[in-house]
């Protein structure tokens, strides 16, 4: 798997532990389902304390943390801004007490496009709002299995394939994204172009339509009857 | 009304000017502009020997340049990259203390730094801008003393970045939450 490369009109790399990728779920799996298109969505496993230092938590309160003054304004800003757009579609978002390592559910990813393609929402749906209402421990196998079944999705074999040529896929594409550009999530790749974070999705709408008239701006789009559960 | 803090070295700070001068004439609000020096942003050079966290600046600043020169070509507007970024300051100490619109003199600061790399640190190209708009030379002292305060209570509501708006109680950092900001204003209205 080549980290700009796909046979799709348009990648998207998202992460499970992203509060900036739950927020674009919906609206991206609309703009998918609206266009009659198939992206090809990829994982990203981001190594949160490499840029913006660590913090665990505990009953709320910070209990260690290697982040400056400025990563903090960037992280509880970060937070209120995902958590408010959540909260239009309806979406229950709590700040993480820890960092999590999401590489499981991401490897489910690559599951469902190979084994479930047409599943891709229901298991996003049986993953993410439960993860940031707190509900999921997603460091352990069982919880994503389960997650899998709860969307449809037959899980035998999924464990094997987490441990083996799942995580070997997974593992393979990670560091081939820094080099490519790509270091956040969400990402489209749209021919080439790297586009970070949900606000282009006007200018993904508008390539992939035919680039018909002018080519939009960023936006954060605030139509929430386009952003509905799939 | 609505508070936005900018900076003329933020690239996104230029991006949404337009984008948000439209807004307001559309919604016939008052827009309170405010002075929010913020880093000057460059790219890291790549080094031989990299951290994680080295390469993901690295990776990241690169990127939010390509997305800004990007979106520069999408509104037609002319935007360069120095590799030695201009400081702003006194720029934005004239913005603190200006009486009437600010508009042509925050078009003219913008134009000047991003087209011709124009360094808005330095009070005598400042005052040159200002006349090119009919604006007097301001008192440097009380516009750098009234430029601290705007900067000591914006840190104060949470502001860290630019551009910011506030309105209605809110925050939002970036031109793309203009559709929200919009609807905001709608209701504020009673639409």
């Amino acid at each position: 798997m080549n980290a700009l490369e796909s046979d799709a009109p348009l990648i998207v790399y998202v992460d499970i532990k992203s509060p900036y990728a739950f927020a674009a779920i919906r609206p991206t799996l609309a703009l998918e389902k609206s266009l009659g298109m198939r992206f090809d969505w990829r994982p990203l496993t981001l190594d949160i304390p490499s840029y913006l230092g660590s913090a665990r938590k505990k009953e709320g309160k910070v209990v260690e943390s290697t982040r400056s003054t400025s990563q903090w304004s960037w992280v509880k800003y970060a937070y209120r801004d995902a958590r408010r757009y959540a909260e239009r579609q309806g979406l229950m978002l709590k700040g993480t007490e820890k960092i999590w390592d999401s590489s499981i559910p991401n490897i489910g990813i690559l599951w469902v496009m190979q084994t479930a393609r047409d599943r891709l929402g229901d298991y996003f749906e049986a993953v993410y709002p439960p993860f940031w209402r707190r509900e999921l421990d997603i460091e352990d196998m069982a919880v994503v299995e389960a997650c899998l079944q709860k969307a449809g999705i037959d899980s035998s074999g999924f464990a094997e394939f987490a441990l083996g040529e799942g995580r070997a896929e997974h593992d393979k594409l990670q560091p081939q994204l820094h080099p490519s550009g790509i270091y956040g999530v969400p990402t489209y790749v749209i021919d080439g172009t790297i586009l970070f974070g949900r606000e282009h999705l006007p200018y993904v709408r508008w390539h992939l339509q035919g680039r018909e008239g002018p080519a939009p701006d960023i936006a954060y789009e605030i139509d929430d009857h386009k952003a509905q559960p799939c | 009304m609505l508070i936005l803090y900018i900076d003329f070295k933020s690239a996104a700070s230029y991006l949404a000017l337009e984008p948000t001068l439209e807004l307001a004439q559309e919604s016939e609000i008052t827009i309170d502009w405010r002075p929010f020096s913020v880093r000057p942003f460059s790219v890291p050079v790549e080094q031989d020997e990299e951290t994680v966290g080295e390469r993901h600046r690295r990776v990241r600043a690169a990127a939010q340049r390509d997305v800004h020169l990007h979106y520069a070509a999408v509104q037609g507007r002319n935007m360069h990259f120095a590799d030695t970024p201009a400081g702003s300051d006194a720029a934005l100490a004239a913005l603190a203390v200006i009486e009437g619109d600010p508009v042509p003199f925050i078009r003219a600061a913008f134009a000047a730094y991003w087209s011709k790399q124009a360094d808005l640190a330095d009070e005598a190209v400042v005052e040159i801008l200002l006349r090119s708009v009919g604006i007097d030379r301001p008192d440097w002292q009380k516009a750098k003393a009234e430029m601290a305060s705007i900067r000591s209570k914006a840190e104060e509501s949470g502001i860290f970045e630019a551009p910011s708006y506030l309105i209605a109680d809110q925050l939002f950092l970036g031109r793309e939450h203009l559709p929200w900001i919009r609807s905001l204003i709608a209701a504020e209205q009673g639409d």
